[in-house]
């Protein structure tokens, strides 16, 4: 009898004890994020479309052996799929998709709804685990339903390349408005620059025209996600400016330049200005090491704007380990972590307390802070089909701007019905 | 009682031959039997199933009836879909046909470097569709060789205008290998002393073609035209290469097959995605059956 109220002493001691720790790490700022490193083990896999030859795999890799370091107990299989999403969905369908991996910031909504994916806020609650360093736009995009199910692994928005011998053969101006741009175009027309090709490459998607849509205080969808507002005099006098650009030979697509995109149309010459983001980077330094160009700040008209793609780490509902999950998904969007997975700036920090340690992409950082992600909701794959479909139409002649918005709009809200 | 009993016993045992007889027929097919079943029969059926649901990627979310019918009935890129897809069909299959056909009866003639000949026409069909494509990229680009042999900057896939007619053109040149050996093998069938009446009476080569070769050649133009027809209603990878799988510039690449993936895999809709399978199916099933009608009679007569 002693002995078991002892024994229930002793339990009401230890549980204190642990609450008070709690509480303590949790005040003290010294959050256990994971769980620690004896207690977790087991086999996990990780799933990406990194492929591990590329410098993007050695990165991974070099991130995992410093994981396995730390939890030596928790082993992790990597695989890269290709192509990523139809794999991931077979693998959904057969209950056995990987324990951790990458969810695209555009698949999200669609992967959150269909329940593939593990909510994060209890784990959240129970390790302490911080997400203030965090730039909330990038959180935000992983949040559906007021629930967070992954932590952003990184981004890239949008910002603004230009070939900087082409620049100085007409003694021009960075631009920063798009009027700027515009007059910058023409003088470059005229001055036949670049040969063979035009001042400007715009790809013609949305995935590049919205951060236009955006920078003219225009939207597809409302605050709240509820309704499209596409139809709008804001996005109309974007696309115009967009769409009259290519028209008037001031830009041209990917495809008039005879490129496969507009960063190869930059790189070989037939453009002197393009928007992409830091993803060409190291494209240009491994295809043509020797075009000098800078990356500088979106144009801005009403606004500043632009659109951030990111990528997130997300644990599937259906894993068997999900106390190892969570601790690789934390070591893998932690500080430790993302230092070393973006440590060559192929990807941007998510984190503020990851600092990025090469050169060249000021531009880009400080664009992020206006960047909003490449992310609509549930059913929007098909709306994007229809817009894009629509955009080309109008470069073409074939379809106006008004019956383009209206069909958009059209689609837009039948998938939020 | 005793004859009876014999006849019973004689009837048993000859019914017990017929009856070993068809088992170890069965047992011949039964592997066979079971794959198709398996694999292309028990699919057809489930996909019908899933086609009166809403179905994600984790199952059943809920029955909607024929609702997905209805609204494939009114979905406007379907009918862009299959618009295209028809077109197509309607320009490749004759094509297709024609260029094998001619191709068949070149490598038939008792030519020098016959082998050789045959094996470049053949080419094109045994590389695989999607490299012949990545390559008619490259070709057909603006700054291509197309373009400079043309003197002209046409960036021919992301025209809408010659982006479908380009597909077209590169699957005619591809399949036309597969035709020209099915025609090959039906030409070569055909009994020599039909040509040597048609020489005795001095008809020349193209009245022989026309009068004997051609009509001679039915059953093979019936099996042709239903691969074709098949094949082409079924186009999609050429499609998906091409457009980066959007069906893009301004719908004009969109295959039924392409929109079907699209469904499933952009959208995750499975049961409208089924839908369009099982439609599909049924269009190809019909085209099949009329063919058949149409060429089985003549057969016949």
């Amino acid at each position: 009898m002693r002995r078991r109220v002892m024994r229930v002493g002793l339990v009401c001691l230890a549980l204190i004890v642990a609450a008070a720790a709690g509480v303590a790490s949790h005040g003290g700022g010294k959050a256990a994020a994971a769980p620690k490193a004896a207690e977790v083990s087991g086999n996990i896999t990780l799933a990406g479309w990194t492929s591990g030859g590329s410098t993007e795999g050695q990165l991974l890799k070099q991130t995992l052996a410093g994981f396995a370091k730390k939890y030596p107990k928790i082993k992790v299989t990597y695989t890269a799929l290709d192509p990523y999403q139809q794999n991931m969905l077979a693998k959904f369908a057969a209950r056995k998709p990987a324990d951790v991996f990458y969810v695209d910031s555009n698949d999200f909504p669609d992967w959150a709804k269909q329940g593939l994916l593990e909510p994060l806020d209890s784990y959240i609650a129970k390790y302490h685990f911080s997400t203030k360093p965090f730039f909330p736009r990038l959180l935000s995009a992983f949040k559906y339903q007021g629930k967070t199910y992954g932590f952003p692994k990184g981004f890239s928005p949008l910002s603004m390349e230009i070939n900087t011998a082409m620049l100085a053969k007409v003694n021009g101006k960075v631009p920063t408005t798009w009027a700027d741009l515009r007059l910058l175009a023409q003088r470059m027309k005229a001055a036949g620059v670049p040969a063979g090709g035009r001042p400007i490459c715009f790809q013609p998607e949305w995935a590049r025209l919205l951060a236009f849509v955006y920078e003219n205080k225009g939207a597809l969808l409302n605050a709240s996600k509820t309704r499209a507002v596409v139809n709008s005099p804001a996005v109309r006098e974007a696309v115009n400016f967009y769409v009259g650009m290519i028209n008037s030979g001031l830009a041209g697509t990917q495809q008039q330049l005879g490129a496969g995109w507009c960063g190869e149309a930059f790189g070989k010459e037939k453009a002197a200005i393009t928007f992409e983001g830091n993803w060409i980077m190291p494209f240009m330094a491994e295809q043509f090491p020797n075009v000098k160009y800078r990356v500088y700040r979106m144009v801005r008209n009403k606004q500043r704007a632009t659109l951030s793609f990111t990528v997130s780490y997300s644990i599937a509902k259906s894993s068997k380990n999900k106390a190892a999950a969570w601790t690789l998904l934390t070591y893998l969007t932690g500080k430790q972590g993302m230092a070393t997975w973006t440590s060559k700036g192929l990807e941007l920090p998510s984190r503020k307390d990851v600092k990025v340690r090469v050169g060249g992409r000021t531009a880009y950082l400080r664009d992020a802070a206006v960047g909003r992600p490449w992310q609509f909701a549930p059913g929007f794959s098909k709306v994007m089909t229809v817009a894009n479909n629509e955009l080309t139409a109008v470069i073409e002649g074939k379809q106006t701007v008004n019956g383009m918005l209206a069909k958009i709009q059209e689609a837009a809200n039948d998938a939020l019905r | 009682m005793a004859v009876a009993a014999g006849t019973r016993r004689q009837a048993k045992t000859l019914g017990g031959a017929k009856l070993r007889e068809a088992l170890v027929g069965y047992a011949f097919v039964i592997l066979p039997l079971g794959f198709f079943f398996l694999f292309f029969i028990f699919p057809i059926v489930y996909a019908f199933y899933i086609s009166r649901y809403e179905w994600g990627v984790l199952g059943k979310i809920e029955s909607v009836g024929f609702q997905n019918y209805r609204d494939l009935y009114h979905d406007d890129l379907f009918r862009k879909a299959l618009h295209n897809t028809l077109v197509y069909t309607a320009v490749v299959v004759p094509g297709q046909m024609a260029l094998g056909l001619l191709a068949a009866v070149v490598v038939n003639q008792k030519i020098r470097g016959r082998p050789f000949f045959r094996a470049a026409f053949y080419f094109p069909s045994l590389a695989s569709s999607a490299a012949i494509t990545a390559i008619f990229i490259y070709l057909l680009n603006a700054d291509g060789l197309v373009n400079k042999l043309l003197d002209r900057h046409q960036p021919f896939f992301a025209d809408s205008d010659t982006a479908l007619p380009s597909i077209m053109g590169l699957n005619v040149w591809t399949t036309s290998g597969t035709i020209m050996l099915f025609y090959l093998a039906a030409l070569q069938s055909i009994p020599t002393d039909v040509y040597e009446a048609a020489a005795i009476d001095a008809a020349g080569p193209w009245r022989t073609f026309r009068k004997i070769t051609f009509p001679l050649l039915k059953p093979a133009h019936f099996f042709v035209a239903v691969v074709s027809i098949i094949g082409c209603l079924k186009v999609f990878d050429q499609n998906y290469i091409v457009s980066g799988g959007t069906g893009g510039p301004n719908y004009s690449t969109l295959s039924v097959v392409l929109y079907m993936y699209r469904t499933a895999i952009s959208d995750l809709e499975w049961g409208y995605a089924a839908t369009i399978g099982v439609v599909l199916f049924l269009v190809i099933f019909v085209f099949t059956l009329v063919q058949r009608l149409l060429f089985g009679r003549a057969e016949v007569s």
